[in-house]
């Protein structure tokens, strides 16, 4: 098993933006998105996520268990938080009896009405942009980001160095800790421990990870003394660190940056400026639904 | 050699030296490893226990394992290795997945480590049923917390309802987090006081 970050250089226009300006501009496209609930404010910052995604080249095979996350995720805030439920909706959207399906259940001697409405139905739209925009942007990064680049990247976007360091050494612990875990799991099977057919109750279920859990921490935690032994060798903390990954700015990159700063500041000017905060059902919408 | 030399050496032979004074908001060397550490197991075993390991408990309650992680680097090392382990653990996990970056849930899980680390000031020995007691008490006070303001935030980012919020979001998790915590942390204590005991330094 293995999930490390899959980075590999495609030579995309990605891979050739500096890692600076693509994590400013995808902080501010998140912040962008999350102002607004108004159709015109998302849709076209959803394209521009597709087109965001487009330039990193990346196959649907590669990306496609990332992809199997994202729609359990849009699963349940889209089809069941907001169409079934509707509670994931319920402080946004309006009330109507714009119904497009309407039907009344009985459960347990209670009688209870479940409406889609016209109304819910487009919030159900705009949420699946909002979120899938969100995750297109940021899917790209560990595919096509050097490793290496982390600890530098946010170092010269002025996190402290010891913040900066801890980034980077996270991202070269985790295939190590992957592998462990790999051999871990088959050493206790070799002993006859079966992590995947847990059976019991909740408690026992749980006591039947330790096993797995309690070697992996352990072992990594023991392993981990060693580099910081040899980081204090090294005089970790006592000045400036210099990293040896470098970053490269060129023009492109500000452009980046520009239009993700001014993506933010169209949207929080139109939502502050032109009340387009507020969730709005197209009258073009509900006259295509018949309403 | 003066009397009060002599006292204290005899004092350290017999072991009756009081434990040096734990400063819980150090961030040197070790913290820093500590944290990177935390961080990428948290992440690693999301990805394991999601992917591969899908555990679906009683009452279709999904069990988030990897939780006691944060938690236990909390009251092991300190509120800051507890709160970056949380912190950064869940964005690295999020990145991973493909889930993007979700602010609020990302500082959720990193009050859930943190909380335990505040308490770690009341706990010397890693295998006292004392320490496991404040141990399992930051679980819960943690869980509650962390998953509070994360559950609270979908009501302005997601525009969820207070009984969304609740029912789909808070208890669930809330639950699930606990669980794993109450089960799992003591373990991890008294594995990781063993191993500080036999290597004979913290």
């Amino acid at each position: 098993m293995i999930a490390a970050f899959s980075f590999r250089d495609r030579n995309s226009v990605m891979n050739r933006l500096d890692p600076r300006a693509r994590w400013i501009f995808s902080l501010a496209y998140t912040l962008a998105m999350m102002l607004s609930w108004d159709w015109r404010i998302i849709t076209p910052l959803f394209i521009l996520g597709v087109v965001w995604y487009s330039m990193a080249d990346l196959s649907f095979k590669e990306t496609r268990r990332s992809w199997m996350m994202v729609s359990m995720m849009l699963f349940m805030m889209v089809l069941v938080n907001t169409i079934l439920t509707g509670g994931g909706a319920g402080r946004i959207v309006p009330v109507t009896q714009n119904h497009i399906w309407a039907h009344d259940f009985q459960i347990l001697g209670r009688s209870i009405h479940f409406g889609l409405t016209a109304n819910r139905l487009w919030f159900a739209i705009c949420q699946l942009m909002r979120i899938l925009g969100i995750s297109l942007v940021f899917l790209v990064i560990p595919f096509s980001m050097d490793t290496r680049a982390y600890g530098v990247t946010f170092s010269r976007l002025g996190l402290p160095d010891k913040g900066a360091y801890t980034i980077e050494l996270a991202m070269r612990f985790l295939p190590t800790l992957m592998l462990n875990m790999n051999t871990t799991l088959d050493a206790q099977k070799a002993r006859g421990y079966e992590i995947e057919k847990v059976k019991g109750g909740i408690i026992k279920r749980m006591a039947r990870v330790a096993p797995f859990l309690v070697p992996v921490t352990m072992n990594a935690i023991s392993s981990s003394e060693d580099v910081a032994d040899a980081m204090d060798l090294r005089g970790f903390g006592t000045q400036k660190r210099s990293w040896l990954y470098q970053l490269n700015w060129k023009p492109w990159d500000t452009f980046i940056v520009a239009l993700g700063l001014l993506a933010f500041a169209a949207v929080l000017l139109l939502v502050t400026l032109r009340g387009m905060g507020a969730f709005v059902t197209p009258a073009w919408f509900l006259r295509a639904l018949g309403f | 050699m003066s009397q009060e030399l002599y006292d204290k050496s005899l004092e350290a032979l017999r072991g009756d030296t009081p434990p040096e004074k734990r400063n819980i908001w150090k961030f040197g060397t070790r913290e820093v490893v500590y944290s990177a550490l935390g961080a990428a197991l948290f992440a690693a075993l999301s990805w394991v226990f999601n992917i591969l390991l899908p555990m679906v408990g009683t009452g279709n309650v999904s069990f988030r394992v990897p939780i006691v992680v944060p938690m236990f680097f909390g009251i092991a090392f300190g509120p800051i290795v507890g709160f970056i382990t949380g912190f950064l653990g869940n964005i690295l996990g999020d990145l991973l997945s493909g889930y993007g970056f979700w602010f609020w849930w990302d500082l959720g899980n990193g009050i859930i480590g943190l909380v335990p680390g505040l308490l770690s000031a009341f706990t010397t020995d890693m295998m006292a049923g004392r320490s496991i007691l404040i141990g399992e008490l930051g679980v819960i006070l943690g869980s509650f917390f962390g998953v509070g303001v994360a559950s609270l935030s979908e009501m302005w980012v997601s525009g969820a309802d207070w009984a969304t919020v609740v029912g789909a979001n808070f208890v669930p998790a809330f639950l699930a987090d606990i669980t794993s915590g109450l089960v799992l942390l003591p373990l991890l204590m008294l594995a990781y006081g063993a191993v500080v005991k036999s290597r004979g330094r913290n």
